[in-house]
């Protein structure tokens, strides 16, 4: 099942980045990472890794300047390492805790890629830090939603719901 | 606490695993200036020391190989530089002293660069001048194409003429011989020669007889032979009157200091005898020529 929750995620992360990038949206949410922190939860971190390598390599075919092909692939599969550890070793249940996270995540990566573009570039392009805040922000909100949005027993809501009509 | 097993640590192993394959499909991409992706750049920094190592014991082997061969050629091109510079020192000696008769020789013929044909050079081997009778021998001979009369010229003038012939050597009387005598032509100043006769005094200098006293003769009038006494051409220096003085006859006692001091020059040049038909027109050397 997860592959296919993978393929599925990834495919709604590359409609979403699209659809707002024709919205001209200025620091879009970090789908692809929300992809591979799904994977990382219970501290799987092969599962995550495995993940953030096709969610990286879509980035970066998709959306990375310069075709760098594995540029992304190497900052994911390290986010979803570090995810799935602190996952493993920490209980994060809350969806503000998740969204801590997830803003962390933004700010380790873009650390990550600015290091890989200067080691192989020799040029030092860090993100602009109001742009990379707003990315942060809005991932971890997006991501504490999601998180929160998961939690809730949808089935059991609706089994309720159908209970009360019939009687 | 025991230390995680390889299972434990497969997460990390993939980890590692994964990253390097993407650093390696980036280094792959990336081009730098020079034209080389970072890749190759990284690959030839890894495997330099083993090339540099390969190398240097490479040309360190071509190098001793290199000495051991080239010594031995070292040695016999050293062998024959060392008797090739011997032969060049005895060819630099050799045009020196080349260069020395040159001189000497422009230094005798003065503005005539080369010297009348016929003429020999030959070195004045010995003087004997402790009789009455002065004489030198020359190195040179009748094989070498000298002639009896032939006419011995040194640096500063006539010296004498050729009496003896052998092979080898020859026999030169000199102007201060007691039978010697030569006809000149005694200049004073600006006017022209007086014909008169200059003689060997078999003591080492030469005098001039006959010249009437109502001449004027003085200290440093210049004597070149005449050319009319048969033996020698005209116009060779002869000397300068040294001293004049009036005995009790009507003729100057003068003595002549001889222009070529047989015992100060070592490289002498013998003339072809005087032919007859010069004798008569008392032609000089330059005139023969």
């Amino acid at each position: 099942m997860k592959p296919l929750r993978v393929a599925v995620g990834l495919s709604l992360a590359v409609l979403a980045t699209l659809a707002l990038g024709a919205l001209n949206m200025p620091a879009p949410p970090d789908f692809f990472l929300l992809v591979v922190a799904d994977m990382a939860r219970g501290g799987a971190a092969v599962p995550a890794m495995l993940a953030g390598l096709p969610a990286g390599l879509l980035q970066d075919g998709l959306f990375a300047p310069g075709r760098l092909l594995g540029l992304h692939a190497f900052s994911k599969i390290l986010i979803g390492y570090l995810l799935a550890t602190v996952g493993a070793r920490t209980v994060v249940e809350k969806p503000v805790a998740v969204g801590g996270l997830l803003m962390g995540a933004v700010l380790v990566e873009a650390a990550t890629l600015t290091f890989l573009i200067w080691v192989l570039t020799g040029d030092f392009l860090p993100p602009a830090p109001w742009l990379l805040a707003a990315r942060a922000a809005t991932t971890g909100l997006l991501g504490g939603l999601l998180y929160a949005a998961s939690r809730v027993p949808w089935k059991q809501r609706r089994e309720a719901r159908r209970r009360v009509r019939l009687n | 606490m025991a230390a995680p097993t390889l299972a434990e640590r497969r997460p990390e192993i993939f980890l590692a695993v994964l990253l390097s394959l993407c650093l390696v499909t980036l280094s792959l991409q990336v081009r730098r200036p020079g034209g080389r992706t970072v890749g190759e750049g990284w690959l030839l920094t890894a495997v330099s020391p083993f090339v540099d190592l390969v190398t240097s014991v490479r040309s360190g082997i071509h190098e001793v190989g290199t000495w051991a061969m080239s010594r031995r050629a070292l040695r016999v091109e050293n062998r024959a530089l060392t008797a090739e510079v011997a032969a060049l020192h005895g060819e630099l000696l050799r045009l020196r002293d080349a260069e020395e008769d040159k001189r000497r020789l422009l230094e005798l013929f003065g503005a005539q660069p080369s010297p009348p044909p016929g003429t020999i050079p030959a070195r004045l081997i010995a003087v004997e001048s402790s009789g009455p009778f002065h004489t030198a021998l020359l190195d040179r001979g009748a094989s070498d194409g000298l002639h009896l009369d032939g006419v011995v010229l040194a640096r500063g003038g006539l010296l004498g003429r050729v009496i003896a012939l052998g092979p080898r050597t020859a026999r030169v009387q000199l102007l201060s011989d007691s039978t010697a005598a030569v006809g000149v032509l005694l200049t004073h100043g600006t006017r022209g020669g007086r014909m008169a006769v200059a003689k060997g005094d078999g003591k080492g200098s030469v005098s001039v007889e006959y010249v009437p006293a109502i001449e004027p003769v003085e200290p440093n009038d210049t004597l070149v032979s005449s050319g009319t006494d048969g033996v020698y051409p005209g116009g060779l220096p002869v000397g300068r009157v040294a001293s004049v003085r009036r005995n009790k006859t009507l003729f100057w006692e003068i003595q002549v200091s001889a222009a070529a001091d047989p015992h100060g020059e070592s490289l002498v040049f013998v003339l072809p005898p005087v032919r007859k038909s010069d004798v008569t027109s008392g032609s000089s050397v330059a005139e023969r020529h």
